[in-house]
């Protein structure tokens, strides 16, 4: 393990009543990675992926984490209001003053949405607004949980070469995907 | 932060019009029920009152936490703010200032109203404030402890220490009528509330930690 890594996990175990999700799991994570959590169904991913947060406790196990700065987090739910404008979650996810919001809300297609209420916006649309906390984030280290689930070709492909660019700006980023997406990553499968 | 709670709860009309609105139709069905006889509208008008001041505030929290729960900003928030507790004193701040206020000056209006009495209905006003920013309080705590269960059982479990505040408050209305003292009453409310108003955000905080965990 590198004693400069972002993140220590040292054999961390979890389970849920008398079930073992997993255990021993052990991983590190140094500036500029990527670690791709990799698993079946119920295996236990967005509990570790909690963990790494530090919203769970693992039941074994250790796990440090160095990031100085606010974690940048999105997980299968996308902390939006739908009784509000698009606009107004921007507000509320405190990225109005954001440089580079216009350009992402161009990029994304959503510029023409800005008053239209986050109810009658599709799925995808959603996914897209709630991705805007990744694409303007100020952090070191980008946790996601299934970012590509909703996602068009186009949105997918401007978050994969953004993510890639973000690596390059030296920040770390852990993810779960089934979607299949070019990131240079290190791999952690784990066994059901 | 308070901006932000503020447009949320603002913006989300039924949470905050409707418990003032129950507020509003209790006081307005009392007199329906009894004699309308000045003297005989009086007899029962305070306890109707700090009863509909008790259910609305039981109203006003009702999705609190639990939009916030399910839609996943509870978790954001956890995760970008360590002062956890700082979140929930805005909250109940927020949603005492747009449902707790509007209440305690209904409170004043339907008291001067129906007693005609200017000085009483100025004395019912700050216990109105006190006591509505208290039963906020308690059941937010209740809330908390019902997150995903609903929240008719928050509501039950917090129901017994809301009580002694109700019994506060009718001795409070007799001292007033007598004209003894009743800023004593005020300040036990207050002191009550100093107390309620630390303890209950960091009891509360600890709580959604632990559901969302």
């Amino acid at each position: 393990m590198n004693k400069n890594s972002l993140i220590v996990a040292q054999n961390i175990g979890y389970k849920i009543n008398e079930n073992k999700l997993f255990h021993n799991i052990s991983f590190d994570i140094n500036h500029g990675e990527a670690l791709h959590i990799k698993g079946r169904n119920g295996s236990g991913k967005s509990t570790l992926i909690r963990i790494i947060l530090g919203i769970t406790e693992p039941v074994k196990g250790t796990i440090e984490n160095k990031s100085t700065k606010e974690i940048c987090y999105l997980g299968h739910k996308n902390a939006l209001k739908t009784y509000l404008t698009l606009d107004d979650n921007i507000n509320l996810m405190q990225l109005t003053n954001c440089d580079m919001l216009k350009s992402y809300l161009d990029k994304l297609e959503l510029n023409k949405y800005r008053d239209v209420t986050v109810s009658n916006l599709s799925f995808g649309q959603q996914k897209k607004l709630a991705l805007l906390r990744v694409f303007l984030n100020n952090s070191d280290l980008i946790i996601l949980d299934e970012p590509f689930v909703g996602l068009d070709d186009g949105a997918h492909t401007v978050l994969t070469s953004f993510l890639n660019n973000e690596l390059d700006k030296n920040k770390s980023l852990v993810f779960t995907s089934h979607i299949p997406c070019n990131i240079n990553s290190k791999i952690l499968e784990i066994p059901k | 932060m308070f901006k932000l709670e503020f447009l949320k709860l603002r913006k989300k009309t039924r949470s905050w019009l409707g418990p003032i609105l129950v507020f509003w139709l209790i006081m307005l069905a009392y007199p329906l029920t009894v004699e309308f006889l000045q003297n005989k509208l009086e007899i029962g008008f305070f306890s109707v009152l700090w009863i509909a001041i008790l259910i609305s505030m039981m109203l006003a929290t009702e999705d609190i936490f639990s939009e916030d729960y399910n839609d996943g900003s509870l978790e954001q928030t956890l995760i970008k703010n360590p002062s956890f507790s700082i979140i929930i004193v805005t909250k109940i701040f927020t949603h005492w200032l747009l449902i707790g206020l509007p209440i305690s000056i209904l409170s004043f209006v339907f008291s001067l109203g129906t007693t005609e009495d200017l000085s009483l209905s100025l004395s019912i006003f700050p216990l109105a404030i006190i006591s509505s920013y208290i039963f906020l309080n308690l059941f937010v705590l209740g809330n908390a402890l019902s997150l995903n269960k609903g929240s008719v059982l928050g509501a039950l479990v917090t129901m017994p220490l809301a009580l002694p505040v109700l019994i506060v408050l009718g001795k409070g209305l007799i001292a007033i009528q007598l004209d003894i003292n009743y800023r004593s009453f005020i300040f036990l409310l207050l002191g009550s509330l100093s107390i309620i108003i630390v303890a209950i955000p960091i009891v509360v905080s600890y709580v959604i930690k632990a559901h969302l965990e």
